[in-house]
């Protein structure tokens, strides 16, 4: 590679979108915008410990073109640093770790800004994070820890009052954790559903012009040659046969599953049964009959105080919000999207159709757009914060999958105080501490980990603190004063939720809690790079959600276990999700079938793309019932309760292969509506 | 405290078996990157890569090893060089070549404790796939899309191999859609990238993977005219640097063609006819139109600005092949020039061509951003997802380093916000695995000496047990079934059977029918007198076929990718092959030419995931 080097550069592509070009393959998922979102960020990691993950996870973010990163740390470059830091090399021994792992990173992108703060402070001195208006330039920050809990508490109220999103991790031999903090109130509107999912053809409501279309395309359908009747987009066919349909019906269109399947049929038997377009009209009664109500999800947040209560300053979403809600009202359903899904069809008439869709989107828009106007005028919005236009058309074509999610702020684990996690976190926390490996006890053993190192504070503010075996001879001692600490975090979460835990449940979450605990000693405050990798490459997957605002992100916890495999979640209010693993049978057993649980419940509402894909089975009777039976089965034993649980579930199945027998009877929609493609994601 | 202290604790006396290992990572792109950091990290004691690839910008967003100084450097290199400099302890071995090459034997893939799959396309994942169960070495197989990433460990006879589940493979046109009949953007995307481009500055469209012939004996008629219309193609060819060039262009693709097509009137009853464009009336309304308008690639442009960029990189193209010719040496092979979608000049041209064909056959237009993306099949690619999915490897080579194959998982990442890791359990290998499924030998033999008689008769009937109902077949194809006996004399070298090429064996006798038998050739110089063909191991049982479950007859119903007969005669190509021989040539063609330090470089990249849209 010598020579290789001493060769001229070769000629750049003199493009003036070379950035464009560097960055290609990330703009592919989060567009321009989302682009320019990280640049204008400023990322504040407050560095501790071993600190791997913290600077993985700011490589990850450095590469895709984050605006500014700026290091707190204040440990010197040892030996030690040297086997687990990609980002070190020999010649830092002994200096400021921030300082070379700034300059590393930010070799890695010259675009970015990379910046260090290292202190050296005596006893007393006011440490970086106590100053005033420390954080001002920063619009996120990480914390890895150990850090003292005044600092942690500190960081966590200066960013729910600014709306500042913070994370904070932790990772520890085999096992890690990151929690995120989002302002109370973080819509998300760009939430890229699946593509499937936000077509919306509005056939149970069309407007005139599509209406007209049909009738043009349609009228005299039987004196047609066959190559015209299948030409027909398969749109326009559907709005004829729900026309004559209505006739029929008293002025009702087919909303049931019963008026569906009839009406199928009847748009079945009406055309040439080897048309394409008849086919894809069929196969689109189900997924496309539907009113467009809107989910109440959705309208709760288009509802949300914040849209009430506008002020001159309020986020501009919040202006969308109201002026869409406002549509809502005034028309019963939100502004059309305007998309319109690939269809056998003549090219000029499927052109038309997508002009007829795209001028009513249109339409939709300015009339959201004149009522944020109005509302600006009336609140007393000035006029360098008027809402951007862009802004209100993207919102208007995702309206239907805008998010809105509650941050929490963190949970800061303070010696000589039990740590709260509010009734309900608590109930929940307790109610997943029944699967015993719910990852609720690795959380407790981290929330120990930090209430340790905080009582082993070597100076007041900030310095390093002692984490638990770092001294191979305390080994013991320490592990036996964290096992307290863990234990009485398990016990408080116990009695905090109103309830206890039976033997030999009780007795088994200890004697898990305590290898947790074990491990945690034992790895003494070190990291494992890959460990610090992996949890880097999340975080940081987070963190660009959070600074682009696009794509949904977890809230608000995760937990890493190497031993486990599947990863399972939950939402306990303050505390959130976890990805928790395998270990023991039972308690996989256990987990599964709380997924399951929540998955088959979640079908009955809607069916997210991954299930068909993964669990094609549930798409069937047979399919679906011998899973419950397993399920039944499986929930079955020890005492009364489950044996009830387990029977009637198990019953449901058997219910379920014997329809699948009786031919008279089809599936529900739940059960059919699955999108049978799995797309270019074989890897 | 020394550098290793915590990774000797906690890995303990995997520890030393790790410092010891010698692993192959294969491909130094988005995970390959990030694995050599996580295993040099580790300690791992030799790590070999291989990578033929070279560095281009949009590798930057996430490839770490590399800067922008290391553009159009080999990957392989530059990432020894790069995390070489972390560990000194650990030595690294960089490849700058064909994971396919002679030179990666089975024996060399043996001497492997555990090998990471880290590529981006079908074919070479195939390879590798099946290279690790001849050598019986465990592979760790991942890939990741955008968000998506998926990890797969992979040990022979214990659990499925790459090729146990079907992939897809990327999907293709029938040539009369293309040529005479779009109806979508991409069908002109495709006739603009693999016919127009092609014909003017690379080799014979015939060759384009991307094109379904299989319609062909249906419209033989406008097949035939198609060809006729090629043909006339090439001729225009011959102005190429000439100031008509680009009217003459113009004028046959957009007028004349259409003019013709226009005229094969039962083709149109049931379509809206093209209406062709006319060069001068064009010419005249684009006067203003400036061609750096192709900077606005987000932008959908209008036909006149389509007009101004189809003109302008069809000059940008002429010049860049002219000078090419002139600097080539007498003798090579004619220079050509290839679609990249890295490459500005080629993706100018081919979203311009494909924008006025759109406009010809009244179809929407798209804008160059959109065409890059189905020209280039373009798949995302970010540094959060191959960081974790790497990271996922290194854990799942852990469990098996340990012996404990039976904790190994499948991992998939997913967006999702419930679970982003998930796993499931590895499965048994299918019995009818084209790959995995087929019994494995190694045959140590003296190819210049023993005849393909002496294969069918001394080992495989005599000590083998088959019967007269068997077919042999080479990377190439079949050379021997009870029909195609002419090659039965001839020396196995003669045939392409050589060192460390396989053949395999077809059992089609339907009584008894058994599995596929794969014989890896070994090559050894004998005497007369020692026995010509030697059988490792000496004795190997081949299992019977699992049944057909539904019932149809699966005579030949190999699923195999390649299976073309060849009797001595002329030998077509696998249309797969023959990209990825394209691909290799342009690819290593870069290398070449930077040493000499001029000329036009095509840059190529396909990160990721292999390409299935």
């Amino acid at each position: 590679m010598a020579e290789a080097r001493e060769l001229t550069p070769p000629p750049l592509h003199a493009v003036p979108s070379s950035k464009e070009k560097k960055y290609d393959r990330q703009l592919r998922l989060w567009a321009a915008s989302g682009q320019a979102a990280l640049e204008q960020a400023h990322i504040l990691l407050i560095n501790s410990g071993s600190g791997v993950t913290g600077v993985e996870t700011l490589k990850n973010l450095v590469l895709p073109g984050i605006g500014n990163f700026t290091i707190l740390d204040s440990a010197l470059v040892s030996e030690a640093d040297l086997g687990v830091n990609f980002f070190l090399d020999e010649g830092c021994l002994g200096e400021f770790r921030a300082e070379h792992t700034c300059r590393f990173l930010q070799e890695l992108n010259p675009d970015v800004k990379g910046n260090y703060i290292a202190e050296v402070r005596k006893n007393g001195s006011q440490s970086f994070i106590a100053k005033d208006k420390a954080f001002l330039p920063y619009t996120l920050i990480i914390v890895s820890a150990p850090i003292n809990p005044a600092c942690l508490a500190l960081i966590s109220d200066y960013a729910a009052s600014n709306g500042i999103p913070v994370f904070y991790l932790h990772s520890v031999g085999y096992y890690s954790h990151f929690s995120v903090s989002l302002p109370p109130a973080f819509p998300i509107v760009d939430t890229h559903p699946d593509p499937a999912s936000i077509t919306d053809l509005r056939l149970l409501k069309p407007w005139p012009a599509l209406t007209q279309f049909a009738q043009e395309k349609t009228s005299g359908l039987s004196s047609l040659s066959a190559h015209d009747l299948g030409h027909i987009p398969y749109v326009l066919l559907l709005l004829h046969y729900l026309e004559q349909w209505t006739a029929n019906h008293n002025g009702e269109a087919p909303i049931s599953y019963k008026d569906k399947t009839a009406f199928r049929e009847m748009v079945r038997s009406a055309g040439p049964p080897e048309e394409e377009n008849y086919h894809e009209a069929v196969a689109a009664v189900l997924k496309s009959l539907n009113p467009p109500t809107p989910p109440s999800s959705v309208l709760a947040v288009l509802n949300a105080p914040e849209a009430q209560k506008l002020t001159p300053t309020s986020a501009s979403f919040w202006y969308i919000a109201r002026a869409i809600y406002t549509f809502y009202e005034q028309h019963g359903e939100l502004p059309l999207p305007g998309a319109v899904p690939d269809m056998k069809a003549q090219s000029s008439d499927y052109i038309r159709l997508q002009n007829i869709y795209k001028s009513k989107a249109r339409e939709d828009y300015q009339v959201v757009l004149a009522e944020v106007r109005r509302l600006e005028k009336q609140i007393g919005r000035s006029a360098e914060m008027a809402v951007d236009e862009k802004e209100v058309e993207q919102f208007c074509k995702g309206a239907a999958h805008v998010k809105l999610v509650r941050g929490k702020p963190l949970t800061v684990a303070r010696p000589g105080e039990s740590v709260r996690w509010g009734s309900e976190s608590a109930k929940n926390a307790v109610n997943a501490l029944a699967m015993p490996d719910s990852g609720v006890l690795l959380y407790i053993a981290f929330l120990a980990w930090d209430l340790f190192t905080g009582s082993h504070d070597e100076d007041a503010l900030g310095g390093a603190a002692k984490v638990p075996g770092e001294h191979d001879q305390e080994l013991d001692s320490d592990e036996q004063k964290m096992l307290g600490i863990a234990q009485k975090i398990l016990d408080d979460v116990i009695t905090e939720a109103g309830t206890f835990v039976e033997e030999p449940q009780y007795g088994e979450m200890k004697e898990e809690l305590g290898k947790m605990v074990k491990e945690l000693v034992r790895a003494g405050g070190s990291e494992l790079h890959n460990i610090a990798a992996l949890t880097g490459g999340m975080v940081a997957q987070e963190v660009i959600k959070a600074i682009t605002k696009q794509y949904v992100p977890i809230d608000n916890t995760c937990v890493f276990d190497v031993n486990l495999a599947v990863g399972v979640f939950m939402v306990l209010g303050g505390v959130g999700q976890f990805f928790p693993s395998i270990g023991v049978q039972g308690i996989i057993v256990g987990v599964y079938v709380i997924l399951f649980g929540l998955a088959t419940g979640l079908l009955e509402f809607q069916i997210p793309p991954q299930v068909a894909r993964y669990a094609s089975f549930m798409f069937s009777f047979i399919g679906r019932g011998v899973f419950y039976i397993f399920i039944g089965s499986i929930i079955m034993g020890d005492n009364w309760w489950k044996y009830t649980a387990g029977s009637i579930v198990a019953l449901v199945g058997i219910g379920y292969v014997v329809l699948e027998y009786i031919p008279s009877i089809e599936p529900p929609a739940n059960m059919r509506d699955a999108d049978a493609g799995w797309g270019a994601e074989q890897v | 405290m020394p550098r290793d202290r915590f990774l000797k604790q906690s890995l303990g006396s995997l520890y030393s078996h790790i410092r010891s290992s010698r692993i192959l990572v294969v491909g130094a792109g988005g995970i390959g990157c990030e694995l050599l950091k996580n295993l040099v990290t580790t300690g791992f004691g030799e790590i070999h890569v291989v990578d033929l690839d070279t560095i281009d910008l949009s590798n930057l967003n996430r490839q770490f090893l590399f800067r922008h100084a290391h553009i159009k450097k080999s990957k392989a290199l530059v990432a020894k060089e790069t995390a070489g400099r972390f560990n000194p302890n650990v030595k690294i071995e960089a490849h700058h070549a064909n994971i396919k090459d002679p030179q990666f034997n089975v024996d060399w893939f043996k001497s492997f404790v555990i090998v990471f799959n880290a590529l981006d396309n079908l074919d070479a994942r195939r390879h590798v796939n099946k290279m690790c169960l001849a050598a019986d070495v465990p592979l760790i197989e991942s890939g990741t899309t955008g968000f998506n990433g998926q990890v797969q460990p992979i040990r022979k006879g214990l659990t499925q191999c790459y090729d146990c589940t079907p992939k897809e493979t990327p999907k293709s046109f029938p040539v009369c859609t293309i040529r005479s009949t779009p109806s979508q953007p991409i069908h002109c995307i495709v006739w603009a990238k693999s016919y127009l481009f092609s014909e003017l500055f690379g080799i014979s469209e015939e060759e384009a993977p991307d094109l379904d012939h299989t319609e062909d004996s249906d419209n033989a008629a406008e097949i035939e005219s198609l060809r006729a219309e090629a043909a006339a193609l090439k001729t225009i060819r011959m102005a190429m640097g000439s100031e008509e060039f680009p009217c003459k262009v113009f004028k046959k693709v957009y007028t004349d063609d259409i003019d013709r097509l226009r005229g094969m009137e039962d083709m149109w009853k049931t379509r809206r006819a093209p209406d062709a464009l006319d060069y001068d009336e064009l010419l005249a309304r684009a006067g203003q139109v400036d061609p750096s308008i192709s900077l606005q690639d987000q932008k959908t442009w209008s036909v006149e600005e389509n007009f101004a960029v189809f003109v302008d990189s069809l000059k940008r193209l002429s010049n860049r092949l002219e000078e090419l010719k002139a600097n080539a040496e007498t003798g090579n092979a004619p220079p050509i020039l290839s679609f990249d979608k890295d490459d500005k000049d080629t993706l100018d041209f081919v979203a311009a061509a494909a924008n006025l064909r759109s406009t010809v056959f009244g179809i929407e237009t798209r804008s160059e951003f959109d065409i890059k993306q189905m020209a280039g099949n373009i798949i995302p690619a970010i540094a959060t997802t191959n960081a974790t999915t790497a990271a996922l490897c290194v854990l799942e080579a852990f469990k098996i380093m340990r012996g404990e194959l039976q904790k190994a998982k499948m991992v998939f990442l997913t967006k999702s916000v419930d679970r982003m890791i998930t796993k499931e359990p590895l499965s048994h290998p299918k019995p009818d695995c084209p790959v995995c499924g087929n019994a494995q030998a190694r045959l140590v033999v003296d190819t210049s000496k023993a005849t393909l008689s002496d294969l069918v008769e001394q080992l495989l009937k005599a000590k083998l047990e088959y019967t007269d109902e068997i077919s042999i077949s080479t990377d190439a194809g079949i050379v021997y079934d009870p029909d195609l006996e002419e090659n039965l004399p001839k020396k196995l070298a003669e045939l392409g059977i050589s060192k460390d090429t396989f053949i395999t064996v077809r059992d089609e006798d339907d009584d008894t029918a058994r599995v596929n038998l794969v014989l890896a050739i070994s090559e050894v110089e004998l005497d007369e007198q020692t026995q010509p063909l030697t059988l490792i191991p000496a004795t190997i049982a081949i299992p019977r076929k699992a049944k057909p479950t539904n019932g149809v007859a699966t005579a030949n119903g190999d699923t195999e990718p390649v299976e073309q007969a060849v009797s001595g005669a002329k030998r077509k190509r696998d249309v797969d092959d023959a990209e990825l021989e394209t691909d290799n040539i342009r690819k290593r063609g870069k290398v070449a030419e930077e040493l000499n330090g001029n000329g036009p470089i095509t840059l190529d990249d396909e990160e990721g995931a292999i390409v299935l849209d």
